[in-house]
């Protein structure tokens, strides 16, 4: 028996790398597959998941296959690139650093490592995987040879928990009719939430002066964090822009059954997973067609050629007024979903595996 | 929210050809919407571009030269100083006797080590100070030779539609299937002329003024450089593009940018139309003051077409046109004719030339 384990930096719950490997794991041993998953660091609840990656040379096998989940930079990938072992990428993407200079320099510092890394990694990967064309076609430009498409390992069906009523009713309570955009996702430079603001802006002067902008997600850079509230301040929005972090499963579910739209302005991203959350919550989704998510998000949304203020206001009001068209983006959205449902997604990953391995004829 | 029932039953809404077209539709009008805000006055011209401008007052990366480094500068000298004083508050009376003891006793070996942290923290903030001391020199020296800006006052108003390449750049556009972008539109004419042509079209113009007429019009038409324009377009979202007006006198860092930035933009087989003077009559041909002040020079079309080449374009025409401001031959019955037509030759090829060209080209990767 062969074996295929994985090496991730930080194996983390609630979080969609630590899910994509442990769901991916259950996937390799499903089919036979000898596979263990091995972290630089790991949250106490899932360590006994996990076993710290310098004792795998102790346990290495001849025909081993090492499978990096590649998302940031570690010590591993040095690791990596002094074994003998076929390697495989699973890769889930690298913010430009560019986005972060001047706002956060140890996390520009941080990326740009990550990226050089990668570089390094990709033309000795034998294979790599990337949740979307868009990410593969970076792994390509760093001199990997083989890459595959493979949607990231998300339950998106288990991704729709009971709403949080106290939650909901606390949001009920701080806006009456207003329609509610949301973003989910860190609040990062790439994301341009300042983007969302100035659109929310313009939304209510010329449509709806009770709008409201939630955004959810951890602030991940502080002084973009900052800059962001300030000018909603600046703009008179203080109180009609609304930030939630460390939400429980029941609490996110009630943020997006609070929401009326969807709306992703980011310029930067690899796959998008909070895509297939609206769609799974049966919110329409107005999003800039930048990176992954026009793929992720096929037509099961408005793509924007364009993110200023005026057309992401015209196209939130189209959404709202439009009951035939916000209809059709919910139900395109629910067929689209079921192009990433775990069965299909685990199938098609342990086959281009498979393959991989009767390549190699390390396949026993 | 009421939840949103799922989509009707309509021919097409399940069939993924039908939904892209529907979504097109429904994008075409929204954007039909914006121009009309835009006409209407809903939509000051460069109202946008002015809320990028509020957010970068809160930005770090908003400050820029002096400002930014003596700002970080600061925060190093700041930081530069450890108190060696320890808090010895307690909840508890007998606390603070034991942390001020404490503290008494442990007062001269802290003080030794942050003695050596300080001086050290000191080494480091001198040193910030001597590299930005020698930076702010060198900005200085730049700055001596840096040459005064042209006004954008001296620009004269573009009026593209009712010159003489004008046919040729629809004629190029004609039959693109998306959106047609015209950078440094001007008054717009060449607007109306593409979009009765059938053309999606709609253009950028720095100069707010210039384009008023165009908005009352209701083009859509945006008071943005075309560069920073560019940067919020999505990638490969355009099926043609024009540059004309002060896009020949970029300069060469920015002409770069914006090559690279309109090979992004631009769909595979998108069209891209260039109408620049030649660098022979350029100097000739426009005000004093721009061919002094303009931080750039026109290039032959040669040259153009070799950038694009490395971008992965393909030069589909070339018309050379407008004023043609060359000497004519004299007569070969005239007996010093060899010698006179011979310096006529070296003053048109070196100063007159032909006066403007238009070059098309195709993105093919």
């Amino acid at each position: 028996m062969t074996a295929v384990h994985q090496f991730v930096p930080a194996l983390l719950p609630r979080d969609a790398t630590g899910d994509h490997t442990l769901a991916l794991r259950d996937a390799l041993r499903g089919a036979g597959w000898e596979s263990d998953i091995y972290v630089e660091a790991a949250h106490d609840d899932l360590w006994p998941e996990a076993t710290y990656f310098e004792r795998y040379p102790e346990r290495a096998k001849p025909g081993d296959v090492l499978l990096y989940q590649l998302s940031t930079a570690s010590p591993l990938a040095e690791f990596l690139l002094g074994r003998p072992e076929t390697l495989v990428l699973d890769y889930h993407n690298i913010t430009p650093s560019s986005y972060y200079d001047g706002w956060e320099d140890h996390t520009s510092a941080k990326v740009a490592l990550a990226r050089v890394q990668a570089a390094a990694l990709a033309p000795a990967a034998t294979l790599g995987i990337a949740d979307s064309a868009f990410n593969a076609a970076e792994l390509s430009h760093m001199g990997c040879r083989t890459t595959a498409v493979v949607p990231i390992l998300v339950d998106i069906a288990d991704r729709k928990p009971s709403v949080d009523e106290a939650e909901s009713a606390r949001l009920a309570r701080q806006h009456g009719s207003g329609t509610v955009l949301l973003f989910v996702g860190r609040i990062s430079p790439n994301k341009t939430q300042h983007h969302l603001v100035e659109a929310l802006w313009l939304y209510r002067r010329w449509y709806d002066p009770e709008a409201r902008l939630h955004l959810v997600g951890p602030a991940f850079t502080e002084s973009y964090v900052e800059a962001v509230f300030a000018l909603a301040d600046e703009l008179g929005l203080a109180d009609a822009v609304r930030h939630g972090e460390h939400l429980s499963d029941a609490q996110l579910a009630a943020w997006y059954a609070d929401a009326d739209v969807f709306v992703c302005l980011s310029e930067h991203e690899g796959f998008c997973i909070p895509l297939l959350e609206a769609m799974q919550s049966g919110l329409p989704v107005v999003a800039f067609a930048a990176g992954a998510v026009p793929e992720t998000l096929g037509h099961a949304g408005l793509l924007l050629g364009s993110k200023r203020p005026g057309v992401v206001a015209a196209a939130v009001d189209r959404v709202r007024r439009d009951d035939v068209l916000a209809g059709r983006l919910v139900a395109a959205g629910h067929r689209r979903l079921e192009d990433f449902l775990l069965p299909t997604t685990r199938t098609r990953f342990v086959e281009v595996l498979a393959g991989l391995a009767e390549d190699r004829g390390v396949r026993s | 929210m009421a939840p949103i029932e799922p989509g009707p039953d309509v021919p097409g809404a399940f069939d993924a050809a039908g939904q892209a077209e529907y979504l097109n539709e429904v994008m075409a009008e929204i954007d039909a919407e914006v121009r009309r805000r835009r006409a209407s006055g809903d939509l000051p011209a460069g109202l946008e571009q002015e809320l990028d401008e509020l957010f970068l007052e809160f930005s770090p990366v908003g400050l820029h030269g002096k400002a930014r480094l003596r700002e970080t500068l600061a925060l190093v000298d700041g930081s530069a100083y450890v108190d060696m004083t320890v808090p010895v508050e307690s909840q508890k009376a007998v606390g603070s006797h034991v942390k001020r003891l404490i503290r008494k006793s442990m007062g001269w070996y802290i003080g030794f080590i942050v003695h050596q942290i300080v001086k050290f923290a000191w080494s480091v903030s001198r040193m910030f100070h001597v590299v930005v001391d020698h930076v702010e020199d060198l900005e200085a020296a730049v700055d001596d030779q840096r040459t005064p800006e042209l006004p954008p006052s001296a620009v004269p108003v573009a009026d593209p539609g009712s010159t003489w390449w004008s046919s040729g750049a629809v004629a190029a556009l004609s039959g693109v299937g998306g959106r047609v972008l015209h950078a440094d539109c001007g008054t717009g004419t060449l607007l109306d002329a593409l979009i009765a042509g059938g053309i999606d079209a709609y253009g950028v113009d720095p100069n707010e003024s210039v384009i008023e007429g165009a908005i009352e019009r209701g083009l859509d038409v945006r008071a943005e450089s075309v560069l920073e324009h560019l940067e919020v377009v999505a990638e490969e979202a355009l099926s043609g593009m024009v540059l004309s007006g002060s896009v020949q006198w970029r300069h060469p860092n920015q002409r770069a940018r914006l090559v690279r930035l309109a090979t992004s933009r631009l769909a595979v087989d998108g069209v891209l139309v260039i109408h620049s003077a030649t660098p022979e009559s350029w100097a000739a041909g426009t005000t004093h003051l721009i061919s002094d002040l303009a931080p750039g020079r026109p290039l032959h079309a040669e040259t153009w077409s070799h950038l694009l080449a490395d971008h992965g374009f393909r030069r589909t025409g070339l018309t050379f046109g407008g004023e043609d401001r060359r000497l004519d031959r004299v007569a070969p019955s005239n007996p010093d004719a060899p010698a006179i037509n011979a310096a006529i030759d070296i003053v048109n090829s070196l100063l007159l030339g032909p006066g403007e060209y238009l070059l098309v080209a195709i993105r093919q990767r």
